[in-house]
């Protein structure tokens, strides 16, 4: 059953790619805007609020960068993983693994707190490969489940172990300064390692044998096979690299922005990191796009919780309706539905 | 019951071609042929399960009982049965079935494969059909439950019941069947009673012409492939035929898990494990090689589809474009530029036409006079008389001695019906 699904979401020929991304972008929007309508605003004003919030202004664009950062880290490790016919929908959990990798790592600079939060990631994804080889647990489920263990694991180092030298709060101490991401501008440095992952992934993918190898698995895990592939270890390292990058995406959220710990430290961007992924068609490059797009709808929906008052949890709808579309309008392909 | 004139496609592939069929009460019929032969499909037309493209059918009262079981498992015997016939006493219609089948409070999930096929049998029997049809009934049951199965048979026959069975086992066909029609390629090619294992052997694989090619080969050193009775030397081709479901798929399977070394392997089913069809044609051959660069490997393929003569319009066309036997070609040219000492070849030109066909064998034996070992497992006797230097026998999962072409003509078709072979009747 899953294994339709994913034929049907790397199917696309590559004329199709644009207009379905597009469409699926735009529907979210309309249907956003539209919804509006309940709360007693007319769509007109609700898009009008969502760009002005997202993109409007220098401040708004910043915002919006800002969350387009973990974002683009965590589609990228959902397209690696997908596009190697493995499901980790656990980037929530090893964005947290990341993140208290990085935090235990931070007295030692940023340098190894980044290090630490790429291998802590890497290690939590592959906890689920693991399970695969052993026992042929499938991914969809571990992975899913080892996000309530990270998310519970955090909770317990906040309120415990790690928790404020006052102990007042459920949170960390700050980290030292010299681990923090040093500035751009008015950004943190984590968009030139995000943008840079989302090259190396390109990279990796179209330009390396382990990538093609990586993606043969993921088409046809039988041909590839026959084709002298090593199907399983594929499925580890696209399993720990996808980690990785969840991993960095929390650690760069904790050393440029958060710089402490605290229980709700994910936000989402695990599970966003799939509707990322899906609209930009599971390629790294159309992720800068999509992590841009789903950035400002955060932004934007920030903004309609302050001056419309509607929650800003809409963002999550518009998520939920890129998904559904990209799911429902990806061609199949050739007609053959072995 | 009449079929006349019943053609039936999916896609392109025809499954059913222009079949007539009558049916008399009592008879048994064993309908026979390879995997793929259009068995399944012709019984589900005459069961009322797929509607023909064209042609009609008198439907009388059907029962089928498929391949593969279609229960619930987390349910009891008897809720089973309650599903398939709401409101009956189900001791009472496994009573009236005539089969032993007891514990009806069991679940099905603990019952053995055999016990799952009798209560199948035993939804089928409850709608009292008049033609009641078994798809590869004894594909899951020991000597002694297919012989119950046959007493059932028997007795439903001497009822009045036209039952039709389908199998691509000689012997247990033979035994049961009064009238024997043999399937190929979607058409009838023998609708008659008493036949020899030989003789029905023959009609159920395909056989274009009788000559017997042998080709002599000086090269002979050590052996490149060997499995307790199979030997393949470098330089040489080795068969390995038979009737299709005896084992050779497992034997392929195996060989691409065990054989290390620089092998190529041609696999079975070309549509599953061939080639990656979302990837372009560079992709898929550059799959078999250890560096990749885009440019090198379009360079490369475009070399690949120039000599091996593949109809595309460039390399970085998609595989799954191309015709199948062009496909195929990308294979050949993947495996067979990897230089290997071993070549395990599956059906290498099933579905190719002639001159692809050719294409392929002429391919093969140059490989094995560049001293490759090729092992070549078809079910086309011609392909194997054409190219084997030496032929086995595959039948139930076991190999029979290694036969030169001239003893396997002879004894071929005795060997693939399981008559006269040593080996003592379990399973592949």
């Amino acid at each position: 059953m899953s294994e339709n699904l994913f034929r049907r979401l790397r199917l696309s020929t590559p004329d199709s790619r644009l207009p379905i991304a597009v469409l699926a972008a735009t529907l979210s929007i309309a249907l956003l805007a539209l919804s509006g309508i309940a709360f007693g605003h007319s769509p007109r004003e609700l898009l009008s609020i969502l760009i002005s919030g997202s993109v409007g202004s220098n401040f708004a664009l910043q915002g919006t960068l800002l969350k387009s950062i973990p974002l683009l880290l965590t589609g990228l490790s959902v397209a690696i993983a997908f596009r190697a016919g493995v499901w980790n929908i656990g980037g929530e959990g090893q964005f947290l693994a990341g993140a208290l990798g990085a935090f235990l790592a931070a007295r030692y600079g940023m340098i190894a707190a980044l290090a630490a939060s790429l291998i802590a990631g890497a290690i939590w994804a592959s906890i689920a490969s693991a399970m695969r080889l052993w026992r042929n647990a499938p991914e969809v489920l571990t992975t899913i489940l080892l996000n309530f263990i990270a998310i519970h694991l955090l909770g317990y180092a906040v309120n415990g172990p790690l928790q404020e030298a006052s102990g007042k709060y459920p949170q960390s101490d700050a980290i030292p300064m010299s681990a923090m991401l040093p500035m751009i501008g008015d950004l943190h440095a984590g968009i030139v390692l995000a943008v840079g992952a989302a090259i190396a992934a390109w990279f990796l993918l179209y330009r390396t044998s382990e990538g093609l190898r990586l993606r043969a698995s993921g088409f046809n895990r039988s041909a590839a096979k026959w084709a002298g592939v090593n199907v399983n270890a594929q499925l580890v390292r696209a399993m720990a690299i996808s980690g990785a990058m969840a991993g960095l995406a929390g650690g760069i959220e904790l050393l440029g922005v958060t710089h402490r710990l605290f229980e709700r430290f994910a936000a989402g961007y695990g599970y966003a990191g799939i509707a990322v992924a899906l609209l930009a068609q599971l390629h790294p490059l159309g992720t800068l796009a999509s992590a841009f797009f789903f950035g400002a709808l955060t932004t934007g929906a920030g903004e309609l919780q302050r001056t419309a008052g509607i929650s800003s949890t809409v963002a999550t709808f518009g998520q939920a309706i890129v998904i559904l579309v990209m799911i429902v309008f990806t061609r199949r392909r050739f007609g053959q539905t072995r | 019951m009449h079929l006349s004139h019943i053609t039936k496609n999916f896609g392109t592939n025809v499954a059913v071609d222009d079949v007539s069929l009558n049916f008399t009460q009592g008879e048994i019929v064993g309908l026979v042929g390879e995997n793929g032969a259009g068995k399944t499909t012709l019984m589900s037309i005459a069961a009322g399960e797929l509607t023909p493209d064209t042609g009609t059918v008198d439907y009388t009262k059907a029962g089928i009982v498929h391949q593969h079981f279609l229960l619930v498992n987390e349910f009891t015997i008897a809720e089973n049965l309650a599903l398939a016939m709401w409101g009956r006493d189900p001791a009472e219609v496994i009573r009236d079935s005539g089969i032993d089948l007891r514990g009806f409070h069991r679940r099905v999930a603990d019952l053995s494969v055999g016990e799952k096929s009798k209560l199948e049998l035993i939804k089928a029997i409850a709608g009292h059909p008049r033609f009641l049809i078994l798809d590869e009934p004894t594909s899951v049951l020991a000597p002694a439950e297919a012989r119950e199965l046959f007493d059932v048979m028997r007795r439903l026959a001497a009822d009045g019941v036209t039952v039709v069975f389908i199998s691509h086992k000689i012997p247990e066909v033979l035994e049961v069947a009064t009238r024997i029609v043999v399937m190929r390629r979607g058409r009838i090619v023998v609708d008659g009673g008493a036949m020899s294992a030989e003789q029905l052997a023959e009609a159920m694989v395909e056989r274009r012409s009788r000559d017997v090619v042998t080709i002599a080969r000086s090269i002979r050193g050590e052996a490149a492939l060997q499995l307790d009775t199979l030997e393949v030397h470098p330089g040489e081709i080795v068969a390995i035929i038979g009737v299709a479901g005896n084992g050779q798929s497992e034997l392929a399977a195996n060989l691409r898990e065990t054989l290390r070394g620089r092998v190529a392997h041609i696999p079975e089913d070309r549509a599953r494990d061939g080639l990656i069809a979302e990837m372009t044609i560079a992709e898929n051959i550059a799959l078999a090689e250890p560096r990749w660069s885009p440019r090198a490997a379009a360079r490369r393929a475009g070399e690949l589809i120039e000599r091996f003569d593949i109809r595309a319009q460039s390399p970085l066309q998609r595989a799954g474009s191309l015709s199948g036997g062009n496909q195929q070609k990308v294979i050949l040219a993947r495996e067979l530029e990897r230089k290997p000492e071993i070549i395990v070849a599956a059906e290498p030109t099933r579905g190719l036409d002639i001159e692809a066909t050719r294409f392929v064998h002429d391919e093969l034996r140059a490989a094995a006079a560049r001293g490759a070992a090729i092992l070549l497992i078809t079910s086309d006797l011609d392909e194997a008389f054409a190219l084997g230097d030496a032929i086995h026998v595959i039948y139930r999962g076991r190999l029979s001695a290694r036969l030169t072409p001239n003893e396997a003509a002879l004894q071929a078709p005795r060997l693939m019906a399981g008559v006269g072979s040593r080996e003592s009747g379990v399973g592949a």
